[in-house]
């Protein structure tokens, strides 16, 4: 395991809106997650999981604080140099799935490789990501032709495209019936014992607390608990 | 973002909003075409304008001017040519001189009797004026000037009393073989002939005088012309030599040419004003041609004319008509532009919806590595197609409706002079520029709409439901 913390916050703060209207979303999060730890990101609705999942992927700027994944100084980061980050490094699953109805699985799959200054073999990578969540034989196939959690999986066969060094998950499970999630949970625990990817996954599910190495909670745009990493072997702090 | 992933991506999107395309292509399609119909037309109404007027050229006169009866205007002379020449703006400036005596044309023309006034209605212009003519220049030439050609010959035999039956005539005068007068007309004529003379007289079409005169044979195009003769009942115009006979040969069509008569070369005129008009006609010219550097220069040139020698243009009817065409040229493609524009607007209109509704899509294109910059080339590359197609479709609809103007112009418009087959000239530049100036629109009406696409924050366009 690497010295360096993939994800490194210093009193990061967020708001929305302006004036009298404001509303503070984090308030000085700070957090440290080393190479190759599974984090559950916890808490209530409205507590700020998601922005700070948000942040650290480079989809939202922070207010203030330092933010530092993978080495990368979002502050310092131009944003194309940002973009490939989130193309190359890290990858993205969502609750709402977010595929693009137009395009087949597939193509679904192969899209960072639009982005990617060299893709080389996208189709062939694409179809062993399908094949890696158990959807080979889905290719050609549109979203609106697959269920809730083949649609996921679809979904992470692209988070897992260009093998991420970070994976953010924000409600993976958040739509699927009880025996899918479990399935997606035991994948995201193999993709972290087997591959050493970084996983933070924000979850109402509380299945993920036991493969999760560290649960963080959140409420009110802090960390209440769990703030500080885990040991060197990789067990719950 | 590669250049091949970036039209993959954007041909992919315009073909899955087809509803999209066609609100937002529709006003360029028409502004397109509409710009290619009006350019292609204007640009044959110009072409036909300067078949009748070149509009390169200005033509200089001596304004007449008289006192109780007594002719004062300026004489046009070798003097004048030169000053005009010393001109900054000025490329050329060649001598034309109007045969100042009675003469009359007479021959055969395909079996029919012909006979007309040549006195007044001819010019010389200098062969020079022809040399970059290579159809004309090797014959548009003064055969005379170093007196006649020989042998002696017998006026008698015809055709046959000198070698060259096809150039050459017997002249009765001094019993010498002459080089035949080569003369040549305006397309002014050529078309007069055909609108007016050809059909009422029964005389064929002349399409290209050359093929015409391959067809026929040099020697159908022979007349003569009787110096000192007229054709007008009373002249009494005072001729100083007897009257003789020159043989002529109708060697082509140039636009240099007078306008409305016949054109040969000045050193006949000269020598024929010196015969029967006296030495002062023979230095006279009617006219001084001066081709300008360019048009602009026309206005300096003009003042300079008046200030100066005194001189004048002759009115340019053509210059007239030129500067109608410009006018409306203008008028007609600032229409086009304004529909363009509106079309614009529409696009702009049409992806800001766009841009909006693909919130989410943009949101993930963010999230798996596009950067602001691919976002926006994705949106004014579909901008650009919509321009592309729109520009190649409103040019092929302005190439239907040329078919159809040309169609009704056959049918239901009748012949006049200079009357074009097609009313449009649709040239390859034309629609290089209406496809540009598409591409140019859209990409314009989608620079906002692909700015706030480029701009939006990926976790809020992610967060639209």
């Amino acid at each position: 395991m690497s010295a360096d913390p993939v994800i490194q916050l210093e009193s990061v703060r967020k708001s929305y809106g302006e004036g009298a209207g404001q509303t503070q979303v984090l308030r000085g999060v700070s957090l440290s997650v080393p190479r190759g730890e599974l984090i559950a990101l916890v808490g209530q609705s409205g507590s700020g999981k998601s922005t700070l999942l948000n942040i650290v992927g480079g989809l939202d700027k922070a207010d203030g604080g330092t933010v530092r994944v993978l080495g990368h100084d979002y502050r310092q980061t131009p944003e194309p140099a940002l973009a490939r980050l989130r193309n190359q490094k890290i990858g993205f699953v969502f609750q709402a799935f977010n595929l693009l109805d137009h395009l087949t699985c597939l193509g679904n799959v192969t899209l960072p490789a639009s982005f990617a200054p060299v893709a080389r073999d996208a189709d062939k990578r694409g179809r062993e990501a399908l094949g890696r969540v158990g959807l080979g034989d889905y290719a050609h196939r549109r979203p609106s032709e697959l269920s809730g959690g083949q649609k996921q999986r679809v979904a992470i066969a692209r988070a897992l495209f260009n093998e991420p060094e970070l994976l953010l998950c924000d409600e993976p499970t958040g739509n699927l019936d009880s025996a899918t999630g479990h399935e997606v949970i035991e994948f995201f625990k193999e993709l972290n014992q087997k591959d050493g990817v970084t996983l933070m996954i924000v979850t109402h599910e509380r299945r993920m607390s036991t493969i999760a190495q560290r649960v963080i909670t959140m409420r009110d745009g802090a960390i209440v608990e769990g703030d500080q990493a885990g040991g060197e072997d990789g067990g719950p702090s | 973002m590669t250049f091949q992933k970036l039209s993959q991506m954007v041909v992919g999107n315009t073909v899955r909003s087809p509803r999209h395309f066609v609100f937002s292509a529709i006003g360029v399609v028409i502004g397109i075409g509409a710009f290619v119909f009006f350019l292609a037309g204007v640009l044959r109404v110009q072409s036909v304008l300067y078949d009748v007027f070149p509009l390169e050229e200005v033509e200089v006169i001596a304004p007449h001017t008289s006192i109780a009866g007594k002719n004062l205007s300026k004489k046009l002379t070798q003097e004048t040519v030169d000053l005009i020449k010393t001109r900054p703006e000025v490329k050329s400036a060649l001598p034309r001189m109007t045969l100042q005596f009675p003469a009359v044309g007479f021959g055969k023309f395909e079996g029919q009797d012909i006979r007309f006034e040549v006195g007044g209605f001819t010019d010389g212009i200098p062969v020079s004026y022809i040399a970059d003519d290579p159809k004309l220049a090797d014959r548009f030439i003064d055969g005379d000037a170093a007196g006649a050609i020989g042998p002696a010959c017998e006026p008698a035999q015809g055709k046959a009393a000198c070698p060259d039956k096809a150039w050459q005539y017997c002249d009765k005068t001094d019993r010498m073989c002459h080089n035949r007068v080569p003369v040549i007309v305006s397309p002014t004529v050529l078309e007069l002939y055909n609108t007016q003379v050809a059909e009422s007289h029964g005389l064929p079409h002349i399409g290209a005088m050359e093929q015409f005169i391959a067809e026929r044979g040099r020697e159908r195009m022979h007349f003569w012309i009787g110096l000192g003769d007229t054709m007008v009942a009373g002249s009494n115009v005072a001729v100083t030599a007897k009257h003789r006979e020159v043989g002529a040969i109708l060697i082509g069509v140039s636009k240099k040419a007078k306008r409305v008569g016949l054109t040969i070369p000045i050193g006949y005129v000269e020598r024929w004003n010196r015969e029967f008009a006296g030495e002062e006609q023979a230095r006279t010219f009617s006219s001084i041609v001066v081709t300008l550097r360019d048009k602009d220069r026309l206005a300096p040139f003009t003042k300079w004319l008046q200030d100066e020698p005194k001189l004048k243009l002759e009115d340019s009817l053509g210059e007239q008509f030129g500067t109608v065409v410009f006018v409306i040229t203008i008028v007609l493609l600032a229409i086009s532009f304004v529909i363009v524009g509106i079309s614009a607007i529409n696009i702009a209109h049409n992806f800001f919806m766009q841009v909006t509704e693909r919130r989410r899509e943009i949101g993930v294109l963010r999230a798996v590595g596009a950067s602001q910059r691919d976002v926006l080339l994705i949106v004014l590359g579909e901008a650009a197609l919509i321009g592309l197609v729109s520009g190649l479709i409103g040019s092929v609809a302005a190439v239907i409706g040329s078919f159809a103007v040309d169609w009704a112009s056959a049918a239901v418009v009748p012949d006049f002079p200079f009357k074009p087959t097609s009313w449009f000239a649709f040239e390859w530049w034309i629609f290089a520029l209406a496809v540009g100036f598409s591409v140019l629109f859209c990409v314009v009406g989608g620079w906002l709409p692909a700015r706030k696409a480029a701009q939006m924050e990926p976790a809020a366009a992610l967060a639209q439901n």
